[in-house]
């Protein structure tokens, strides 16, 4: 009856149908009914368990394979998984990388690989072959020798950019700190470790861990469980089983006391900071859903109250967040921000603050519930993807969590009160027991870091080193004793004075490409320096008969006093010669800072066309290593600084042969190969 | 889930019948101020996509006034009469959904994502979007600034960013396609608010709008719903310009060097082609494939891991309502000069030209092709987009069932007939990217 009411309603004329309030946002309907199937599981005889997620809605099927393992630590290999994983794709007994490539494309497929897992994708006609393919990169992979020095060398150069980011220093300090180096989450990856892996060790690798009795198959979209099994046994049923070794590990613990990790990284104008805590907290335990609750209103994204409080309320930063990751092995409470480097302290502060009252006051009602409606709309939404689906059953096999978990998800989020907000924070959020890890300059952040926990110094490998303190310089020391020392150890005055000429010709390389530097000068009044890439000038700087010039990628570039003052340094061979002779130069020594891990007198320089440099002079040694100056960049004020090094002696005067420019993202390591003195330039030479 | 099981204990055996994509149903009507709506049922998750396609695009745009409809893209997330500024997507991240909108030449198309017990909030944003958005000075000059920041970002600041601008103001001289949908900062200052509430009052209205909703939904109340939230809103009343321009051929190779922040020259070449919708339209889908369709295609493989030429090159077809262009692209490696990068290009689109595709490549790019077109519809974002537009375009909703059938038709002989008909010199437009500083040089 109700209904043709309601479907006359619909034939009145338009001005009746005003019926919805516009005002305001509708009320959701009543929650979804979730339906979160079973898939069909079997196990083959050599111990694979199948899982089969059957959705028939696109004639398209994926088979994923894991393994039921925590990773492992690979030490003085570290590198060896993410290398060895992507080795597996490389090629199988019956085809090289280009065959294998054609085969899945012609299949119109994809197959995917990691230290972990292996999957493969494609329309449903084509699954059979391309499982196929996908058994033999399993079970008869090639591992090249050849493709692995391929991904060596990718590796390497990622890893030299990861050396300079403040993000990758801090969490692998973070991981090392609060696993340690005997964890399988306390790895880190440096030349060394990744230059340590050998074929032999990826083979040994997969053929210890890569086993049917150690792993899933999971088959999701248009396949019934019976071709499914099928398949599985055509292709993996061969596949020997054995014994898999089952590491256990001490569990790690949270920190006495809450201490602060600084790693220096003095080209820095931001600081990361990265708290942390290990927790024990297993995926399906009872806290994980409130808990989850409990992390997202502190930190989750940008409704987080971290978010609000560093970026909305102070500026701090453009964003900080918190995390909560449950885990097998042991859990970890995370939360970070990258701060300008003024606001470290006050940012520090600010995150306890937050941790402080989530633990102490109760949550708002409202704030709570509109949480656990996002988080219900979240859940709803990743049903979408049967994958999803496969995930979940994959969760309740490997973790031996309830049948009903997922099913239940939802009723249990929605029982989540404040109270219980309260109580995980109290359980997981300890701002007493935290280690704090600060990514930063840390001559400039340091003051004042002590109030939140005894502060320790550490490099980029998590190791701890002493922290850059300031010692002080012995009073007979002055500039121009250090100056003159440099001058000595070059060589000495007359050894300096006897070069009439110098060239000298050297390479780097900027994210794989070649630069080539040369420099040419008749001391002290004839110059030229060129920066080219494939004969391509990028920047060039000359100084002949009383003329200055300078030109880079765009052209001639005006010469200022500044740029001339520059140039006169250099054409005098040895700046230091010139500074002590010029009239106008000041300098001060500020103090003793290690370079390299030795001792270094900073000499601040200021000239007088106004540039601003400081020197570091090696306390032992008297030489030049290091030269920073400053520049205004699109992130405020940012440190170029340049080591200086590896040095030679040629016709009596040491000359450095390598500079390594540190631009804060980029570092470019210049080493001259060809050094010439006096081999009788021209002034036509210098062009 | 019974049904799994049903499957399972019934023990079906047929292995890897030809693949058959299944059929999306769906309804489609239009409600009596013109606003045509697509509805499509699918309760396998609760979910539900609520879109909006607007029929307007740049090519519509007055030509001193470019970038109108992208900038109308940020514009209608400032709110509307019921909807305070700021709020717009607040309602639905609050609501565990995602929402987002995107521009072309030729549409318009904003979406929100959201569990199914959500509809309705889904159909009020989109209604009160669609009725009475806040046009207003304030926003306008908001939003002004997120553009600029956008071009900058993704245009001025990226490395090749500027290449579709610099293309289309060469690869069309009379048509609207000569700007892209970003337009021209310039005009965006210039224009007054009046002119902005003049473009809202004419491109989005309920005819020129289809709501296309797929997910976990009951058909008949969600058309009452619709009704509810729709029908109140009145027709436009002003004449929808559609550009009718045609465009001259290109009279001879157009050629020209665009110095950019970048490191690695590149060489780009477009050349005319039909219309989307075309056989021939399918012809070139299939010769994009062949030539960067995956690791083994014909450019990756020769001019990447062959001759290593080229960091990366791609076919990326460029269709559209009125006109296609077919592009290629490739970012030299180093030490290579443009010239020979475009010479060794060359070698390849002309093999196209002479030799016929062997049976097992062709059979290969099929494949290929199929598996893209079966995974563009997994989600309901993707098949209520895919029915907006297949209904915007040609009027046929329902291609999202049958275009596959299009792409079968093709034969190896119409991949030779159009290489040989389009990929000529006296079609193109080829541009070289540059090092800035490096134009001399290089040419």
């Amino acid at each position: 009856m109700k209904k043709t009411i309601i479907a006359l309603f619909g034939l009145l004329p338009l001005t009746l149908l005003a019926q919805v309030d516009r005002s305001k946002a509708p009320q959701p309907g009543p929650a979804p009914a979730i339906r979160i199937g079973q898939p069909a599981t079997f196990t083959l005889p050599n111990g694979l368990k199948v899982f089969v997620v059957e959705n028939t809605k696109l004639p398209r099927v994926s088979a994923t394979l894991s393994f039921n393992m925590d990773g492992i630590v690979e030490g003085q290999k570290a590198g060896l998984t993410s290398m060895g994983g992507e080795l597996l794709r490389r090629g199988t007994v019956k085809m090289n990388k280009a065959q294998l490539d054609e085969a899945i494309d012609q299949l119109g497929g994809n197959i995917g690989t990691s230290a972990f897992s292996a999957s493969a994708s494609s329309l449903k006609a084509n699954f059979p072959k391309l499982i196929s393919l996908l058994s033999d990169v399993v079970l008869r992979p090639s591992f090249s020798a050849t493709e692995l020095e391929k991904i060596r060398r990718q590796e390497l150069s990622g890893l030299q950019a990861a050396k300079d980011d403040p993000n990758s220093i801090a969490d692998n300090v973070t991981n090392r700190l609060l696993y340690g180096k005997d964890h399988p989450y306390g790895d880190i990856e440096t030349e060394e470790t990744v230059s340590n892996v050998k074929v032999g060790d990826i083979k040994n690798f997969f053929s210890t861990y890569w086993k049917p009795n150690n792993a899933y198959l999971v088959f999701v979209g248009d396949i019934t469980a019976a071709d499914a099994k099928k398949l599985s046994a055509q292709y993996f049923g061969a596949w020997k089983s054995g014994v898999v070794p089952r590491p256990t590990y001490k569990t790690p613990q949270a920190p006495a006391k809450t201490f602060v990790a600084v790693v220096d990284r003095p080209a820095s104008v931001q600081s990361v900071i990265n708290f942390a805590a290990p927790v024990e907290l297993k995926p399906g335990a009872p806290d994980v859903i409130p808990a989850s609750v409990m992390n997202n209103i502190l930190g989750g994204g940008f409704s987080g109250r971290l978010f609000a409080n560093l970026r909305e309320k102070h500026g701090f930063t453009y964003g900080a967040y918190s995390g909560l990751k449950s885990d097998r092995l042991v859990g970890a409470f995370t939360a970070e921000a990258s701060v300008r480097n003024e606001k470290t302290d006050s940012a520090i502060a600010e995150f306890i603050n937050e941790f402080n009252r989530i633990r102490t006051e109760a949550v708002p009602t409202d704030e709570e519930s509109r949480m656990k409606n996002y988080l219900s709309g979240q859940f709803a939404r990743s049903l979408e993807n049967p994958a999803t689906i496969a995930g979940f059953a994959l969760n309740i096999a490997k973790y031996n969590l309830p049948k009903d978990y997922y099913q239940n998800y939802l009723k249990t989020l929605a029982a989540v009160s404040p109270t219980d907000v309260q109580a995980m924070a109290k359980k997981y959020v300890n701002p007493g027991n935290m280690l704090v890890v600060v990514v930063g300059n840390a001559k400039e952040i340091a003051k004042g870091l002590d109030k939140y926990g005894p502060v320790k110094s550490y490099n980029v490998y998590g190791q701890e080193v002493p922290a850059p303190t300031a010692k002080t310089v012995d009073a007979s020391v002055t500039p121009q004793t250090i100056l003159q020392k440099a001058i000595d150890a070059y060589g000495g005055a007359s050894a300096i004075a006897a070069v009439k000429d110098l060239s000298m010709t050297g390479s780097a390389s900027v994210q794989g490409m070649n630069i080539n530097v040369t420099q040419k000068q008749i001391v002290p009044t004839a110059f030229v320096q060129e920066v080219s890439m494939q004969g391509m000038v990028l920047e060039k700087k000359l100084l002949k008969n009383g003329q200055y010039s300078q030109s880079g990628q765009g052209g001639a570039k005006p010469v200022d006093e500044k740029d001339k003052e520059e140039m006169n340094e250099n054409a005098a061979f040895i700046p230091e010669v010139y500074m002590l002779a010029q009239k106008g130069y000041q300098f001060a020594v500020k103090g003793i800072e290690p370079v390299e891990g030795k001792d270094a007198y900073a000499v601040q320089v200021k000239t007088p066309a106004g540039r601003e440099y400081t020197n570091f002079y090696d306390v032992a040694t008297g030489l030049l290593v290091k030269k920073t100056t400053t520049q205004e960049g699109p992130q405020g004020t940012m440190t170029i600084s340049s080591l200086v090094g590896n040095y030679k002696n040629v016709n009596g005067v040491n000359i450095p042969m390598k500079i390594v420019n540190d631009m804060g993202m980029m570092k470019i390591e210049i080493n001259f190969n060809d050094v010439k003195v006096n081999s009788g330039l021209k002034a036509e030479d210098i062009k | 889930m019974k049904k799994w099981f049903l499957l399972f204990s019934a023990g079906v055996l047929s292995i890897a019948s030809n693949a058959q994509a299944r059929k999306i149903n769906f309804e489609k009507y239009t409600l009596t101020n013109g606003l045509t709506v697509i509805l499509h049922r699918d309760t396998t998750a609760p979910v539900v996509a609520v879109t909006t396609l607007y029929h307007v695009g740049s090519k519509n745009e007055d030509t001193a006034r470019t970038g109108f409809a992208h900038f109308f893209e940020h514009l209608l997330f400032e709110g509307s009469d019921n909807i305070k500024r700021g709020e717009f997507d607040k309602y639905v991240t609050n609501a565990g959904g995602a929402l987002n909108a995107n521009t072309s030449q030729d549409r318009t198309f904003y979406y929100e994502l959201l569990p199914s017990n959500q509809l309705k909030l889904g159909l009020w944003l989109e209604s009160e979007r669609m009725m009475h958005a806040k046009i207003e000075q304030v926003g306008v000059n908001t939003q002004r600034e997120v553009v600029k920041e956008e071009k900058r970002q993704r245009m001025d600041n990226q490395p090749y960013g500027s290449f579709l601008v610099e293309m289309l103001k060469r690869a069309f001289k009379e048509h609207p396609y000569r700007w892209a949908p970003i337009g021209s900062m310039e005009h965006l200052n210039a224009a007054k608010l009046d002119e902005f509430i003049d473009f809202y009052k004419t491109f989005y209205v309920p005819n020129n709008a289809v709501l296309s909703i797929a997910g976990d939904i009951n058909i008949a109340d969600t058309k009452k719903l619709v009704e509810d939230y729709f029908v109140a809103i009145p027709k436009g009343t002003k004449a929808i310009p559609r550009p009718t321009v045609t465009e001259p051929p290109l009279g001879g190779e157009v050629r020209a060097t665009i110095e950019d922040n970048i490191q690695l020259p590149a060489v780009i070449a477009a050349y005319r082609a039909p219309k989307q919708g075309s056989d021939e339209y399918y012809a070139f889908r299939l010769l994009s494939t062949i030539l960067s369709g995956g690791p083994s295609s014909r450019m990756n493989k020769i001019l990447v891991d062959q001759k290593q030429m080229a960091l990366q090159a791609a076919a990326i077809p460029f269709f559209n309502e009125d006109a296609g262009l077919f592009i290629s692209l490739a970012i030299a490696n180093m030490g290579v000069k443009p010239e020979a990068l475009e010479s060794a290009i060359d070698s390849v689109v002309s093999d196209l030209k002479t030799k016929p595709v062997s049976e097992s490549e062709f059979q290969k790019v099929k494949n290929q092709i199929e598996t893209q077109f079966v995974s563009s519809n997994a989600t309901m974002a993707g098949i209520a987009e895919s029915l907006a537009n297949y209904e915007v375009y040609f009027g046929d909703a329902n291609l999202i069932n049958t275009e596959l059938a299009r792409y079968q038709k093709v034969t190896r002989e119409d991949l030779l007939n159009v290489a040989k008909k389009y990929l000529n010199k006296d079609n193109r437009v080829v541009l070289y990217y540059v090092p800035k500083g490096k134009k001399e040089g290089a040419m």
